[in-house]
């Protein structure tokens, strides 16, 4: 084990990872593992532990416990040499509104002593789309605007390991489809490992090979996205009955069906069911007729989802607590 | 220690980016001294006659300029906050980079400001009081030992405190009984006994004194004094001033 880390290290390399803030466990015992390359989403509702565990790995916060390792070195014992390779883009705003894009970005280019400078700037700015805006002060920037140089600033020492915590939190539509272009673009592009959490199961769906879905500060389920769903053995079929007696029972009996759940188990009057069901498509009308007896009032289905993988693994579903950690 | 410097020099550019587009600061620093030298020296001159021998109007409008380098010192501090409220300090503390270049860097740009703005309000006070230049060296250290107390004193306090209310009530708080004890309005042989050895044990006092001498060429405490006590107390200032930066980093 100690070998392969020293010669080959992954990206990243978290084990019974733990940290407590006084009374709260935000952390419980994580595990991740992150091959170089990739992209990688961490994925769960606020509160679950993202945050800190991107703190942690980026030197910012120490673990209460557990091992962390960003391409082999110990976050904690080799802080200064893992900051060289990490970059990171924060949740929150670190731009000075005083200051243009250029400005910020030949900045830090000369704090990390980059020998072009200069075109390691432009590069940058034409990157990220930031021409016409370059030499503005950024407090004339839109939310999508800055989020493009704050993620310029963490490209712009050519990091290993680009972190980036809830990039599009706060974007409209629009916006945050511009920044997932720009993080396909690099992923596509070359070896830097892309590290990102999200709350949007749509965005860990559109830009990651990988993720981990976690939860009160463990993780619950990990693997590509297709590889989650398709675990989940099906598609997903919404039933809202008349009846609910028996039905469960009926349904569960057919050809196809892998898993029947009833959404409102306190519900008197009308019952909704989720059913799991593989090839839905061409089992749907069989379904819908063994339903027919109980009063069938609406059918839905859909592909599934993460957020279907992430009910299926935790038992609720991604409305977590609100309180960031 | 070349590194250190050079991202010293790095970030002191940022600074005085910020300070060149702050206009209305500049405005401020200009007119707050010109009306208080205006309207109270000469609204005292002829009612105060001091032991010194110069009229009150030289002897308030040398004092009122190191209120401003002070002052305007201390906002070396509160801009730490300003950083810190913005995200930008998050930003730079995971960067490599020294505390030290980020406090020495405050602190040149300050020194760069104040430069100015005694330059610039020297040469418009000395058409009507009687401040010239007779020791420019001793002027330039008093300007510089000032700054670096005061921006220290200023990032000491912001890397304790979280909001920018709290820091301008506990900047007052700490800079006003040194502004008033130290000869910035009267001289301080006029004083009565306890407030006089006050204002000996208040730092400014030596940085008053020394910058009087440059402009005026007139001094109440021996100029080896002053030059020794304002060295020691620039170093020892800048020392807690990285300290308290570097407390702040390991914590987070």
């Amino acid at each position: 084990m100690e070998s392969s880390a020293t010669t080959n290290p992954p990206a990243i390399e978290v084990r019974a990872l733990v940290k407590r803030f006084g009374e709260v466990t935000a952390l419980d015992g994580l595990d991740l593992r992150v091959p170089r390359g990739s992209c990688f989403g961490l994925l769960g509702p606020n509160g679950a532990g993202k945050t800190t565990t991107v703190s942690i790995l980026t030197t910012l916060i120490r673990p209460t416990g557990g091992v962390a390792r960003l391409l082999g070195r110990d976050v904690v014992a080799e802080r200064d040499a893992v900051r060289r390779d990490l970059g990171l883009v924060f949740q929150e705003s670190t731009l000075d509104p005083e200051l243009t894009s250029r400005e910020h970005l030949d900045l830090y280019a000369r704090l990390y002593h980059l020998e072009d400078r200069r075109a390691r700037v432009d590069e940058i700015i034409a990157l990220l789309g930031l021409e016409e805006v370059a030499d503005r002060p950024t407090r004339f920037y839109s939310g999508g605007m800055k989020r493009r140089l704050e993620i310029g600033r963490g490209l712009l020492h050519r990091p290993q390991v680009l972190f980036l915590d809830e990039p599009t939190l706060g974007l409209d539509v629009h916006a945050r489809r511009a920044i997932w272009d720009h993080l396909r673009s690099l992923s596509d592009g070359g070896d830097t490992t892309v590290f990102l959490t999200t709350h949007s199961m749509e965005e860990a769906d559109s830009l990651c090979e990988q993720i981990a879905i976690i939860d009160h500060g463990r993780v619950v389920a990990s693997g590509s996205p297709s590889r989650l769903k398709s675990e989940l053995g099906g598609d997903v079929v919404r039933l809202a009955l008349e009846r609910a007696d028996g039905a469960i029972d009926r349904l569960n009996r057919l050809d196809g069906v892998s898993e029947v759940i009833r959404e409102d188990p306190d519900s008197e009057s009308t019952a909704t069911l989720r059913v799991t069901l593989v090839d839905g498509p061409r089992r749907l009308a069989a379904l819908i007729e063994a339903a027919r007896s109980f009063g069938v009032l609406e059918v839905t289905m859909q592909r599934p989802t993460l957020d279907h993988v992430f009910l299926h693994h935790t038992g609720h579903s991604f409305e977590g607590p609100t309180d960031s950690a | 220690m070349i590194v250190l410097l050079g991202d010293t020099l790095t970030l002191f550019r940022r600074e005085a980016i910020r300070y060149r587009r702050d206009r209305a600061y500049w405005v401020g620093q200009m007119v707050f001294p010109l009306a208080a030298v205006g309207f109270f020296g000469f609204g005292l001159n002829d009612v105060v006659e001091l032991p010194t021998g110069t009229d009150y109007v030289g002897h308030l409008a040398s004092g009122i300029l190191v209120l401003v380098i002070s002052s305007g010192a201390v906002g070396g501090g509160f801009s730490l906050i300003e950083d810190r409220e913005t995200g930008f300090l998050r930003a730079l503390l995971i960067a490599p980079v020294a505390p030290a270049s980020i406090v020495l860097a405050k602190m040149a740009a300050r020194l760069a400001a104040s430069l100015l703005l005694v330059a610039m309000l020297l040469a418009i006070l000395a058409t009507f009081t009687a401040l010239r230049l007779p020791e420019p060296a001793a002027l330039l250290g008093a300007i510089t030992a000032v700054t670096a107390v005061f921006v220290s004193l200023g990032i000491a306090i912001a890397s304790r405190l979280r909001r920018l209310e709290s820091f301008r009530l506990f900047a007052a708080l700490v800079t006003v009984p040194l502004y008033l004890f130290s000869g910035i309005f009267y001289p301080i042989t006029t004083l009565p006994s306890p407030m006089r050895w006050l204002s000996y044990g208040n730092p400014l006092s030596y940085g008053v004194d020394l910058f009087r001498f440059g402009l005026l060429g007139i001094h109440e405490i021996p100029l080896a004094t002053s030059a020794v006590m304002l060295a020691l107390l620039s170093v020892g200032a800048t020392a807690l001033a990285v300290a308290s930066l570097n407390h702040q980093r390991a914590d987070r």
